[in-house]
């Protein structure tokens, strides 16, 4: 600030408006905050790349060995939908098929990066009261969101450049990897756009990630509906732009703009947005609540489930549009493989047809997804306890066990609502797809009997936080693992030993594969233990 | 007379640093027990100790003549607290979250609930999120004291509300103290203590310094004498417990320990007493002796005369 303007800013009221003031020490101060986290996702995307471009390049060295991937993921319309279309996989090259694996998943994880720091430095401090702290000093109205715009610009410019010089590292050529970089900073740049202005739309932390989580759903969705069917739909998705730059396949180097007017637009849109709201208030409207508590609010249970209410509804409504979705366009997976040979190498060795195939891969892509949902319900213990909102119920005459019992039983039974919706959903969808009802039944049990191995991961959740309180974060790590192991483990041909570990690799394919009943079995009785072991920890240690 | 909170050389670390330091904390049954010390002496990990949300290391705590930890739950239905800092949910109603904490011991009486609520000028429907320091304090005060509990353990329970509200709450404590129940009061205003304790205790890093009734603790402090004599006074330097003597408008000013009193004042009758001035120290004299390192203000000391 030059003497001149501070001059200014003192003689009151005939001063110019500073909305940016006091942006440098806010952004020291972000970065101060972030020394952790910023080049925790830095390094984890790159390395995430890295790692997996490197096993890819590893696996697929020959041309005959790229034409079987091709040829495998070609047919298969579950390949497309979770991975996307697959360009320049017609003439494919080791460029086209580490784009194929890995592009759309990395253009996801910097979507989140975007969404969770930006939420964070934005609307999670404001409803913290912390932000009041820094917005009373001469700071400028729009100063931090503008500081965690750049922080965040400079974050994604660095996982871009990380990206493409690992790629180019690998020895792929050097403009696919530029392409690659660029598509993903362009992603990061609109989601942080998104979460801006989600921030201001929500009024608490949590809302406005769900909010900006929804969108980047919806646009993965959309996206993957028209890599199977539609083609024309993925231009809708800034996702299905990213990925049109068809990297290491002729470059299409115009659809850098359209990322960039979007997140352009959301900038300037969270700035017209902040201008009409107060402090702390969200664009959408606070109702009273009522001055008497439901029946529901009389035991620790009723009050896990009131807290969590919303979020299980919104999972719940994500992952069944997605499988409604991929159910309908389940026809689509006969069609795209009438190639014989391809449906040779398909149909596994039991029964199951190419549908069942299909189906069997989304009851494992969803019940990953209510996996989240799994994880983020049961860490709502740690959060309630950090935030010392426990004591207040642990100071009535409620034992921990009892407490603690409230947030497991929240988290299974709720993901086996999200499974069994999911599961109808995708059912009827697959129904009117192939116009044959009977699919309805077999598909909800498919999905159901995901439950015990997203009951692993609860387990896994209330362990960490039984002995482990502070490292209970740990436990969207083991997501992360089971993700990738998932969605990935054939493609990337990871070990069968580490696949094991996975509680989801020995659920029975269903509907492809014939039901077994031990893996079931043993899998449940393995939660049941580490949520046993957990809550004798949460019995033992000192709460806070 | 019977006890409701005994803690005999409790000590709880964390990591190095020992947040209570052999503590010994006894509070009557049927009393209000002011509970003091400055920021940081281990006021809250002693009341969250009580809870059963802290163990201990070592040292002995009973509470209602139960284990803290072990018996938590059975001693919880008849006990009360109310937070300091009260954090609540953010997107439930006060309404909620009073009706909420009431049945989990078993139900609430509506019309007591609806009767402190209105006291204390709470707007039950108000989401959470939106209450001021204030406000959430008043939920915590209206949802601890509509129970009937036995003992109310509150930890600076009013440090948010307004003067109003602060003889509200006065009010209402001296209503639990005539139905006879126990208090443990943890607070920074002294007027309050002052007008609602039976007794006090002071603790420092940890460790009780201070223990008993206002008077008792007045005594172990010094009082302030001016007196005007017939006779000089002579010998009176040579006299235990007496400090800061000087002469002013023909008075002896000076003060003197507690306990020495007396001897004091048979010495002082050997010279005509034609008239006498005590100051007992205030309680805030008393704090600040026992807060700071043993640093009571002259001046302060001195002034009333």
């Amino acid at each position: 600030m030059s003497t001149r303007t501070t001059l200014e800013a003192r003689n009151g009221p005939s001063a110019q408006p500073q909305p940016v003031a006091g942006l440098g020490t806010l952004i020291r101060l972000i970065i101060r905050r972030d020394r952790v986290h910023g080049p925790a996702w830095v390094l984890g995307i790159v390395l995430l790349v890295l790692v997996g471009a490197a096993s890819t390049i590893g696996l697929y060295n020959t041309a005959e060995q790229l034409q079987n991937y091709a040829d495998l993921t070609s047919g298969q319309a579950a390949i497309k939908a979770i991975l996307g279309p697959g360009y320049g996989l017609e003439n494919p090259t080791q460029g086209a098929v580490v784009m194929d694996e890995m592009a759309l998943i990395t253009f996801i994880v910097i979507a989140l990066m975007s969404i969770f720091l930006m939420v964070r430095h934005t609307r999670a401090d404001e409803e913290s009261g912390r932000a009041e702290l820094v917005r009373a000093a001469p700071v400028g109205r729009l100063a931090m969101l503008v500081a965690a715009s750049i922080w965040l610009t400079v974050l994604n410019v660095l996982v871009a450049v990380g990206n493409a010089v690992s790629m180019v590292a690998l020895g792929l050529p050097a403009e696919g990897s530029l392409a690659f970089g660029v598509a993903g900073l362009g992603v990061g740049l609109v989601f942080m756009g998104v979460a801006a202005v989600a921030a201001q739309l929500a009024s608490g932390g949590r809302a406005a990630t769900a909010i900006a989580g929804a969108a980047l759903g919806i646009s993965y969705l959309i996206r993957a509906v028209g890599d199977v069917g539609w083609g024309w739909l993925s231009w809708l998705s800034p996702l299905g732009w990213a990925i049109g730059i068809r990297a290491y396949a002729d470059e299409r180097w115009w659809v850098v703009l359209p990322l960039l007017a979007l997140a352009l637009a959301m900038g300037a849109l969270a700035v017209a947005l902040s201008a009409r709201r107060d402090f702390d208030a969200g664009i959408l409207p606070q109702r009273p609540g009522p001055a008497r508590a439901s029946g529901l609010l009389s035991t620790p249970l009723g009050l896990v489930f009131r807290l969590q209410r919303a979020s299980l509804i919104g999972w719940t409504v994500g992952i069944a549009i997605m499988g409604l979705v991929m159910g309908l366009i389940a026809d689509e997976a006969q069609t795209l493989a009438e190639n014989d040979s391809v449906a040779e190498l398909l149909t596994p060795a039991a029964t199951g047809s190419l549908t069942d195939a299909y189906l069997a891969t989304m009851a494992v892509m969803l019940a990953l997804a209510a996996g989240g949902f799994a994880v983020s319900a049961a860490l709502r213990l740690r959060s309630e306890e950090s935030a010392v909102r426990a004591d207040p119920v642990l100071a009535g005459p409620i034992g921990r066990v009892r407490w603690a019992a409230g947030y497991v039983l929240v988290a299974v039974g709720g993901s086996a609502v999200i499974l069994v919706v999911a599961g109808l959903l995708t059912g009827l969808g697959t129904a009117v797809s192939l116009n044959d009802i009977s699919e309805v039944l077999p598909v909800t049990g498919a999905f159901l009997a995901q439950l015990p191995a997203v009951f692993v991961l609860i387990g896994v959740t209330v362990a960490l936080m039984g002995w482990v309180p502070r490292w209970s974060a740990i436990a969207w790590a083991a997501l992360a693992f089971v993700v990738i192991v998932g969605l990935l483990g054939d493609l990337l041909q990871i070990p069968h030993w580490v696949r094991s570990i996975s509680p989801f690799d020995h659920i029975p394919l269903l509907p492809a594969e014939p039901m077994q009943w031990l893996p079931i079995v043993v899998l449940t009785a393995i939660g049941a233990f580490l949520a046993g072991i957990g809550l004798v920890g949460i019995r033992r240690r000192d709460i806070g | 007379m019977s006890v409701a909170i005994s803690l005999r050389n409790v000590v709880k670390t964390f990591g190095s640093s020992r947040a209570l330091d052999g503590l010994d904390l006894e509070v009557a049954t049927g009393e209000v027990h002011a509970y003091l010390g400055p920021n940081g002496a281990g006021k809250t990990v002693t009341i969250r100790t009580l809870l059963g949300l802290l163990r201990p290391d070592s040292g002995e705590a009973r509470l209602l003549d139960g284990d803290p930890w072990r018996d938590a739950v059975e001693l919880h239905r008849r006990i009360a607290y109310v937070p300091g800092d009260v954090n609540l949910w953010p997107s439930l109603s006060g309404g909620e979250i009073i009706d909420m904490l009431g049945r989990f011991r078993g139900g609430i009486d509506p019309r007591r609930r609806d009767e402190l609520m209105d006291r204390l000028e709470l707007d039950p429907r108000k989401k959470s999120r939106t209450y001021s320091k204030g406000n959430r304090q008043k939920v915590a005060l209206v949802a601890g004291l509509a129970s009937d509990a036995e003992l109310l353990i509150l930890d600076e329970p009013t440090s948010g509300l307004d003067p109003l509200m602060e003889t509200v709450f006065q009010q209402l404590i001296f209503e639990v103290k005539e139905q006879g129940r126990t208090v443990l009061l943890s607070s920074h205003i002294l007027a309050e203590v002052e007008k609602l304790c039976d007794r006090v205790t002071i603790i420092r890093q940890g460790r009780a310094v201070q223990t008993g009734t206002l008077d008792d603790l007045r005594v172990k402090t010094r009082t302030s004498i001016s007196v005007a004599t017939a006779r000089p006074v002579e010998g009176l330097d040579a006299l235990a417990g007496v400090h800061g003597i000087r002469t002013e408008d023909q008075r002896l000013h000076f003060e003197v320990d507690g306990d020495n009193l007396e001897a004091v004042i048979t010495h002082l009758g050997g010279f005509g007493v034609r008239s006498l001035v005590s100051q007992p120290p205030t309680l805030e004299e008393l704090f600040l002796r026992e807060y700071g390192d043993d640093v009571v203000p002259d001046d302060a000391a001195a002034s009333p005369a």
